[in-house]
């Protein structure tokens, strides 16, 4: 299977990774440990909030580990560890470090590129560890500075590894269907229903498969992990999940990913520029423009759209052109405030 | 969600062989079928993408207005002859759903618009006609406030959504469509059908038939024409009672009126009674209070929605009074 798999690697690298399309999580421990069901649930979250499937590499051991799913142990056998011992090799972890309880934790984006890395020490406990190094590489895919979020790895060492992303991602595959003394499983090939689609989305291009029932909304917020853009009603009653396609504001949870084509989407993620924020989103925290936060994205989208539009004037106007955006706290009124107040705030 | 095939046809000739098949479903915006999808309401096996088959050109001559039945509700609404020559247009489009939701629906998307009955949408609830011919009708015995009092059968009560489609048909429209069979035009107050016996048939077009476009003829009535509606709350919701009016003067004289209705039938609801006993009126208060109460003739009202009975007239006098009061 590994040689299947290493030869698809070298040949359909980017068939291969867009069919992934999911961040994929690589631990190298000394084994999985015993997580408490408080961590488990911690990892968990982290993995969802990452949008990411957990992979685990233990000195004698490979665990398999989907956030919806229950862990599922992989049978050793000898293609898996010729894999592991592959991977081990290039990301050059020490099994002798892992031995004496460090713990390597690298998070791969759904193409198979390496974007975070860290080795810490894991003398508390390997969950535990795991946990707060998926933490850290959380909070940077998040909040980090925008050059940071895109590497916190040298460009030179990326381009060397975004390979081996991809043999991790062949071994992903493997634990999904490894089935002891199985005959090596034909490579899957892509489902029937599945079609290739461009996103562009804050000027950033993603290769992805989907179904055509996945909404963009899905789409943005569990293959891209840009979670951003809010799920409220998924109806188009509420605006939570407002984004701007082609300038335009629309509902993403009402819109097919398939069906965006190669117009250009804009989220909550693309507003600011690096380290300072859109007008729009400086006068929320100014004006005090929200309570529990969750409408907060599509407010500012949709403002975005309104601003852009140039429809809406008086504080009136700006109310009813924002009424597809529900607050459930009844912030309206230092919305308003705060879109007059970024209004004012724009060079026109 | 379940899962569907999607195809995109390269042009309409294509796109009318790929829409045969009783579970096929064309889609423009989307704003309807991905949330009846989403409420496992459709079922369809494939979906037939018309973007970029449809045109979303909105053109202006000599005879009125040609609108592509891809055209969005934003376009539409705040094209500077839509505003001028027919504003009840523009107003009834501006007075839906929301800028989000105006930006994706498309008009040909909108003329189809399915009710928005709660147990239509439930699929939990079993009683349906509409859903599942035969089951029969929870709302006549259910929560019934936002239902038909016109049009209404005993097997279905649902009130049409759309505030467009009362526009229209106050402005004597013309939707033009496309089947394998031919090309054909249809007077938009043909186009919608009352529920009867079969709640499940809502419209005069065949499985596969296509709307191309929407003609609206220009008039001094659509000129001075408006549209107030009543709701629950001040924006973004469905009507309780719209009404979409036009008329044409003589001097003080009333030559011609059209009055459509929404939220009230259980589709656009065109109002000829009221609108002949407007002809040859002063436009005054009286006038339109004496016209108004003709509306609701017919009326068959539920303990939840009686209340519309009155409700409606008052909105018919208001849009009068808007209408005649423009220039």
């Amino acid at each position: 299977m590994l040689d299947a798999g290493l030869d698809r690697m070298g040949q359909h690298f980017q068939l291969l990774a867009r069919s992934a399309g999911q961040p994929l999580v690589l631990v190298f421990a000394r084994n999985w440990g015993e997580p408490s069901p408080a961590t488990l649930e911690a990892i968990r979250a982290e993995l969802r909030g990452l949008g990411a499937a957990l992979l685990v590499l233990g000195l004698h051991s490979l665990f398999c580990f989907r956030p919806d799913d229950e862990l599922e142990e992989v049978e050793p056998t000898a293609v898996l560890e010729a894999g592991v011992g592959k991977l081990f090799e290039q990301y050059e972890v020490d099994p002798g470090a892992l031995a004496a309880g460090q713990l390597t934790l690298c998070v791969l984006d759904a193409t198979g590129r390496l974007r975070f890395r860290r080795t810490a020490d894991a003398a508390d406990g390997i969950p535990e560890a795991l946990l707060r190094a998926l933490q850290i590489a959380g909070k940077t895919a998040i909040s980090g500075p925008a050059d940071a979020r895109d590497w916190l790895i040298k460009r030179r060492e990326v381009v060397v590894l975004s390979l081996l992303g991809a043999l991790a991602l062949v071994l992903a595959d493997g634990c999904k269907r490894e089935v002891p003394n199985a005959p090596a499983p034909t490579p899957a090939p892509p489902k029937a229903r599945e079609f290739p689609v461009t996103l562009r989305v804050n000027g950033q291009q993603h290769e992805l498969m989907v179904e055509p029932r996945v909404s963009l909304l899905d789409a943005l917020r569990e293959r891209l992990g840009l979670t951003g853009s809010k799920k409220g009603c998924d109806h188009g009653q509420c605006g939570a999940c407002t984004v701007l396609v082609d300038g335009r504001r629309v509902n993403a949870c009402l819109t097919l990913a398939i069906m965006v084509g190669d117009k250009p989407v804009t989220t909550i993620e693309g507003m600011a520029e690096g380290e300072r924020l859109h007008p729009l989103q400086a006068a929320f925290i100014t004006e005090d423009a929200l309570q529990c936060g969750y409408c907060t994205p599509g407010q500012i989208m949709s403002a975005a759209g309104l601003l852009k539009e140039n429809r809406a004037h008086t504080d009136d106007e700006v109310r009813e052109h924002l009424s597809g955006n529900i607050c459930r706290c009844g912030a309206y009124a230092n919305i308003v405030r705060a879109v007059q107040s970024a209004r004012a705030a724009r060079p026109t | 969600m379940r899962d569907f095939q999607y195809v995109r046809p390269k042009n309409l000739d294509e796109a009318l062989e790929q829409g045969q098949g009783a579970r096929r479903r064309f889609v423009a915006g989307g704003t309807l079928l991905v949330d009846l999808l989403r409420l496992d309401v459709e079922r369809p096996e494939s979906l037939v993408d018309l973007n970029g088959v449809l045109s979303s050109d909105i053109t202006w001559d000599a005879h009125g207005l040609t609108i592509g039945a891809g055209a969005r509700n934003t376009e539409l609404a705040y094209h500077d002859k839509v505003m001028a020559e027919m504003p009840v247009l523009s107003e009834a489009l501006l007075s839906g759903a929301s800028p989000q939701l105006r930006n994706m629906a498309s008009v040909g998307g909108n003329l189809l618009q399915r009710t928005r009955c709660s147990y239509f949408r439930d699929v939990g609830v079993d009683a349906c006609n509409k859903r599942k011919p035969g089951s029969g009708c929870a709302a006549r015995e259910g929560y019934s406030r936002m239902h038909a009092v016109l049009g209404v059968s005993e097997h279905c009560i649902a009130a049409h959504p759309s505030d467009m489609c009362v526009a229209l048909l106050a402005l004597d429209a013309v939707v033009r469509t496309r089947h394998r069979s031919g090309a054909r035009e249809l007077a938009l107050g043909d186009l919608h059908i009352l529920p009867g016996d079969h709640p499940e048939l809502e419209t005069q077009l065949k499985p596969g038939e296509i709307v191309t476009e929407v003609f609206v003829p220009s008039s001094e009535r659509a000129r001075r024409s408006a549209y107030v509606k009543s709701r629950d709350r001040a924006s973004y919701a469905f009507a309780l009672a719209s009404a979409a009016v036009a008329l044409e003067l003589e001097g003080p004289q009333i030559k011609s009126a059209r009055i459509a209705l929404g939220g009230v039938g259980t589709k656009p609801w065109r109002a000829l009674e009221a609108e002949a006993a407007l002809q040859g009126k002063p436009a005054t208060r009286e006038s339109f209070e004496a016209a108004a109460r003709l509306t609701m003739n017919g009326a068959r009202a539920t303990s939840h929605n009686a209340f519309k009975l009155e409700l409606a007239p008052r909105v018919v006098v208001a849009a009068l009074t808007a209408a005649g009061s423009k220039s």
